[in-house]
């Protein structure tokens, strides 16, 4: 089957909460999700990634805006008349029927031929790795075959779009890592475009081609996952994707985009600033802990000064906290030799991997 | 279901008794109630039905199973029994539909629940009775209305449309918690997998109802099997069911053998119903709701016009029943209904005076009643689940055999074995108090039961890790947690103490009788105006009581806890 595209235009979808009054879920959202892609609603819960899923798939209806699969304006129709696969972060399996008659429903309502939907029903239980379940009822079977159950019952009618809601949230965590491999190869596979939800930074830059990180119902980012590490477009995306240390800085020259600023009182080349800031401006500088490097004092020389508060040994890498004047960093250091830790109480130099920092403009509450 | 308390070892012998010598009293003076009221009524009764002279026989058996008319009242009571409990499922199931999936506005919501509880908890036969003043030879639709004359609302017909509206909101209740509990994710991926709402309904709505309308059936099966008074008003000769023939065996030949032996034909299909629920129906539930999803927003899985169907359905009920209800409370306050409406309180004047001791007796056994009722379900209950003696489960199984039990068993029951010595209790309020205790009692078990069950024993735990003693943890944390289901307990034994007749019509005497039973006498003295002044003073009372005690609720319910069990039991 083709793929499609999925478009969702300025969609918004308001409800009344008891305390809070009128809420958002959604606001504005726009996204375009091209054919065979597979996109990420990324953000912390609330944040309306969820309705934004449910509205795609028909489950509800936007106050505003619509939903365009394949080119066809879906917004009015309802869940059945879009062909789309979904699969719940709970299963959502249907209790009474077995493991096959499950996977065959959306096959029957097709009003596929018998032999046909038997021998899809098989071929689609072999591909999720679970050929011979046929007889089985859900109750009989682990959360991670109930969610391969649930993903085969979604890809066998051959959607055009699949969709996600946080599915592998109810696995423990060996089973997330392997279930999110499994998914990202079956979609590679099949090409079929997909949308998929979770609030789990690791699985998202995991399985996707781009990810839409949202917030408050809106999306504030979308991109490939090395752009929002290496680029996040504000400090919510910066902290939501990996680990960060923002330091203020101030700006002691702009030119061509790139300057200087002074950050612990070190004086340290930018290769971007944000287009706005002059010399004199606060920024803030996006440090990710394995920017940031370490040096016993005696080889410190004039960079900033810190003291080790906190070690923690992880094997493959050693994660430092070092205290520098007011502000606490985080450090992860991988290349560290037996003879090469830290202790607790070191005095150290704090030295900045430069000169591709991202730079945020200071933002106003 | 996890069994909460410990298993007793068996090495361990009689030490639970020397290890807590309160608990044991307890337990044996349980044990003794239960065998005087329960065990020793039923072993009379089955006595009585198979000894003859000092000898076994079945003669008693085999000359009603001989008797052309009770075999054809004993099919009739199957008959009308399952067609109760097919159409009262069915409207029970509309209503239960409508209001989980109507997205109704929440007042409509408080409306149907409002209206649904009338027939719950008016006596039993209100409904007949109103059905007598609206069909009947000088009925508000077939006299007044269609100048219809001679027409007779007797019969199976009127008895089933009757007993449907009494009982459907039995199937109500239980019907709307399953609809309620099926995780909306499960239709909404039926749907995204092509289904259209129809055949979602089809396919997986109703597939996952089946044990909940099969549980509902039997409820319904076993009310209408149970139900004395709405034949007695509404069937007439043309169509006998069985507990109707027992009382006239009774009452009418004196013949307490022939009605027992009835009685116990009943025990046949009560029973079957018993044991088919308890072991078939309720190990079909199937459980729906894990993680996220029970939360979501149910999405719109009705179309429109299904729901103007479904919501205009329910409406005409809900106008059936306060229709009926306002007919009576109109016939209260007329000369003679049918005859001379002229407005009037003599009806009202009636029962404070001829009638006085009818409602005094009522209302002190009732208070009587509330008390112990509630205290015995709860401390049944709570050592049934938490205390560890012998015969712990078999107590359990015993102490709901009255509830379980159509009322006509139980008071031929209660008759045979209280009115000669060596327990001559007849004619007392002992035995009406007691019957009530041991027959409504029971709900408070249920409810203790299943709140206890919720309440992991970690909680109890918790409390004891912090410091507090045994003593300070069943006050702050056990007794708040159950005191729910003392008040439910309460609830219901005061409502059917005030509506109850099966069993107790057989038990009142020239010193103490009943409300229920003087709207019964009036009923066939054909002085409808007090019977109809009777029936609204005990609705009225009944709604006053059950407004305190949900009152009194409020203040005993944790926040954001669940709400407790209806006040009318499982």
């Amino acid at each position: 089957m083709e793929a499609v595209g999925v478009r969702v235009e300025g969609v918004s979808k308001r409800y009344s909460h008891k305390v809070k009054g009128e809420v958002y879920a959604a606001r504005d959202v726009t996204l375009d999700v091209r054919p065979g892609e597979f996109v990420t609603m990324l953000g912390p819960s609330g944040c309306g990634k969820t309705t934004t899923l449910r509205i795609i798939a028909g489950f509800e209806t936007p106050d505003a805006g619509r939903v365009v699969i394949g080119g066809r304006d879906v917004t009015h129709d309802l869940a059945n008349q879009r062909n789309i696969g979904f699969v719940f972060q709970n299963y959502a399996l249907f209790p009474h029927l077995s493991i096959g008659e499950n996977v065959a429903y959306g096959l029957r309502v097709r009003n596929v031929a018998a032999a046909e939907i038997e021998r899809r029903v098989r071929e689609v239980l072999a591909l999720v790795g679970l050929a011979g379940y046929e007889h089985q009822f859900s109750n009989q079977l682990s959360g991670g075959e109930q969610q391969r159950v649930a993903l085969a019952r979604a890809i066998v009618i051959r959607p055009q779009v699949l969709l996600f809601d946080e599915p592998l949230s109810n696995l423990d965590a060996k089973l997330r890592v392997a279930m999110r491999q499994e998914i990202r190869d079956l979609q590679r596979r099949l090409a079929i475009t997909t949308v998929y939800v979770t609030h789990d930074q690791e699985e998202a830059m995991a399985v996707s081609d781009r990810i839409a990180v949202m917030n408050q119902g809106s999306i504030v980012q979308e991109g490939s996952a090395d752009d929002l590490y290496y680029r996040p477009a504000s400090a919510f995306v910066a902290q939501f994707i990996g680990r960060v240390n923002l330091l203020p800085a101030r700006v002691e020259a702009a030119s061509g985009g790139g300057g200087e600023v002074t950050v612990l009182g070190h004086r340290l080349a930018v290769a971007a600033l944000p287009a706005a800031a002059r010399a004199g401006d606060t920024v803030r500088l996006v440090l990710r802990p394995e920017a940031i490097a370490v040096r016993p004092a005696q080889d410190a020389g004039t960079l900033p000064q810190g003291t080790v508060a906190g070690r923690m040994f992880l094997g493959e890498k050693v994660e430092y906290l070092v205290r520098c004047g007011e502000m606490a960093l985080q450090v992860v250091s991988y290349d560290a030799r037996p003879g090469d830790l830290l202790a607790e109480g070191a005095p150290v130099g704090v030295d900045f991997k430069g000169p591709d920092i991202p730079v945020l403009p200071e933002e106003r509450p | 279901m996890a069994s909460v308390a410990p298993a007793a070892g068996p090495a361990r012998g009689l030490a639970w008794a020397r290890q807590d010598p309160a608990l044991s009293a307890t337990v044996l003076v349980l044990w003794l109630l239960l065998g005087l009221f329960v065990v020793f009524p039923l072993a009379m009764l089955t006595a009585r039905v198979f000894w003859d002279g000092g000898h076994f026989s079945v003669a008693g058996i085999g000359a009603i199973l001989t008797d052309r008319h009770q075999v054809q009242a004993f099919w009739n009571s199957l008959l009308l029994a399952t067609l109760v409990g097919l159409l009262g499922t069915l409207v029970g199931f509309v209503f239960a539909f409508t209001v989980a999936r109507g997205g109704l506005p929440r007042w409509v919501v408080t409306a149907i629940d409002g209206a649904v509880l009338l027939p719950l908890i008016s006596p039993p036969f209100t409904t007949a009775i109103a059905m007598v003043f609206s069909f009947g030879p000088r009925g508000l639709i077939t006299y007044e209305l269609l100048g219809l004359k001679g027409v007779t609302v007797y019969g199976m017909t009127s008895t089933l449309f009757s007993e449907a509206l009494t009982y459907f909101p039995i199937a109500y209740l239980a019907l709307r918690p399953i609809l309620a509990a099926i995780d909306s994710n499960i239709e909404g991926m039926a749907m995204s997998l092509g289904a259209s709402r129809m055949r979602v309904f089809r396919t997986v709505t109703l597939p996952l109802c089946i044990p909940g309308l099969a549980n509902s059936f039997l409820l319904l099966f076993a009310a209408s099997l149970a139900d004395f008074a709405t034949p007695l008003i509404l069937a007439g000769n043309a169509f006998p069911v069985l507990p109707t023939q027992a009382f006239l065996q009774i009452t009418g030949m004196f013949d307490l053998r022939g009605g027992a032996v009835l009685s116990l034909v009943l025990l046949v299909p009560a029973v079957a119903v018993f044991v088919l629920q308890r072991y078939w129906v309720s190990q079909r539930f199937y459980v729906t709701v894990t993680g996220k999803g029970a939360g979501q927003q149910p999405f719109e899985s009705v179309a429109p016009w299904v729901r103007w169907a479904l919501v205009g359905a329910c409406l005409a009920v809900t106008i059936v029943i306060v229709y009926l209800y306002a007919l009576l409370l109109y016939a209260s306050l007329v000369m003679a209904f049918g005859a001379n409406h002229a407005f009037t309180l003599r009806h009202y004047g009636v029962i404070f005076t001829e009638g006085l001791k009818a409602i005094k007796d009522t209302l002190l056994i009732a208070g009587f009643s509330m008390p112990l009722g509630g205290l015995y379900g709860v401390l049944l209950g709570y050592l049934v689940v938490r205390k560890v003696f012998p015969g712990r489960r078999t107590m359990e199984v015993v102490s709901m055999v009255n509830y379980a039990l159509p009322g006509t068993i139980v008071g031929i029951a209660y008759l045979i074995a209280f009115n000669d010595p060596p327990v001559e209790l007849a004619g007392t309020a002992l035995v009406i108090v007691a019957c009530y205790v041991f027959r409504y009692g029971p709900t408070g078990i249920r409810t203790t039961i299943a709140l206890l069950q919720q309440i992991d024993r970690s909680l109890e735990e918790a409390s004891q890790s912090l410091g507090a003693a045994s003593g300070t943890t069943f006050r702050r944390v056990t007794l708040p947690l159950i005191l729910p289901a003392f008040f439910a307990g309460l609830g219901v034994v005061f409502i059917r103490s005030m509506t109850a007749i099966s069993a107790t019509i057989f038990l009142v005497s020239i010193s103490w009788t009943l409300i229920t039973v003087k709207i019964l006498e009036n009923m066939t003295e054909l002085s409808l105006g007090p019977a109809a002044a009777f029936s609204v003073l005990v609705i009225v009372i009944v709604f006053v009581v059950i407004g305190a005690i949900s009152w009194g609720l409020r203040f005993f319910r944790a926040p954001g806890s669940e709400p407790v069990t209806s006040l009318l039991g499982g």
